[in-house]
């Protein structure tokens, strides 16, 4: 097996769940703001699917990232700020597409407004991450 | 009725999360052991609070001068073996390598503790890390 394949898998995987998680924040955040809007609805369905695919989007990405580094799960210097970012992201992501996928696409406005806090934050630790996997990038 | 679903949510949330995290920390400590297993680097023990070990292009040139002087002539002048192993994309942690310059091992690398002190240490350790195949 060639190398550098899981590097490559790593480079094609990992900005799908990225993308989606930022344009699902934006989505629901606008939807929220536009509640009594008719697209306020349909901006909330986008914000639940794209949240949904960027949680499943997660598991490639990480299990190409772990293969390779050979199952470096911390490291050291940018690797390891990349890391600090990854792992809550990971674990915030896959809990907020969970339950936004038991919840359905009907949630009370309080727990809807403290989710969309959590996405944010989820969203902003997915970022970050990915500033540290460019500068190892760059670094190389 | 109202209040069942998020709750019922939440834990699905909670579950299905730390489900996906403990599993993935698990296949990356079984791919770290199988790859160890093939090298000759023993497996560590990641440590999650480590702080990031500060490093500089000049602090990386002060190791340099610092291997040169002690470590080249086992090690070699590039640093890719002689008597000594190859020390590029080492998979060990900084404060492994800092604690082999100043404890040595038995019979095979001696302690270091006297001709360089922790400035010396830190130097010669962002060197080593500096080293990528």
């Amino acid at each position: 097996m060639e190398s550098t394949i899981w590097a490559k898998a790593h480079g094609a995987t990992t900005h799908f769940p990225l993308a989606l998680a930022v344009c699902s924040v934006a989505c629901d955040a606008a939807g929220f703001a536009l509640a009594r809007k008719p697209v306020g609805h349909e901006l909330r369905a986008a914000g639940y699917w794209t949240m949904i695919f960027g949680a499943m989007g997660t598991v490639p990405a990480v299990l190409s990232g772990l293969l390779m580094t050979q199952g470096t799960v911390m490291g050291h210097d940018a690797l390891r700020l990349h890391h600090l970012f990854v792992w809550p992201a990971f674990a915030l992501l896959v809990a907020l597409g969970t339950w936004r996928l038991v919840q359905g696409r009907q949630a009370p406005p309080r727990a809807l407004a403290a989710y969309l806090v959590l996405a944010g934050v989820a969203a902003g630790l997915m970022t970050a991450a990915a500033y540290w996997g460019g500068e190892m990038m760059i670094a190389r | 009725m109202k209040l069942a679903r998020p709750i019922i949510s939440l834990g699905a949330a909670a579950v299905v999360s730390g489900a996906a995290l403990g599993f993935a920390l698990a296949f990356g400590d079984r791919l770290r052991h199988e790859a160890a297993r093939t090298s000759h680097q023993q497996p560590e023990t990641d440590h999650w609070l480590e702080p990031v070990t500060p490093t500089s292009p000049a602090l990386v040139v002060q190791g340099r001068r610092l291997f040169l002087g002690s470590c080249a002539h086992c090690h070699g002048a590039d640093a890719t073996g002689d008597e000594g192993p190859d020390l590029h994309d080492l998979q060990v942690s900084d404060r492994y390598i800092a604690h082999m310059i100043k404890f040595g091992e038995a019979h095979e690398m001696p302690s270091f503790a006297k001709k360089h002190g922790p400035p010396d240490i830190t130097a010669l350790t962002a060197y080593v890390r500096s080293l990528e195949n």
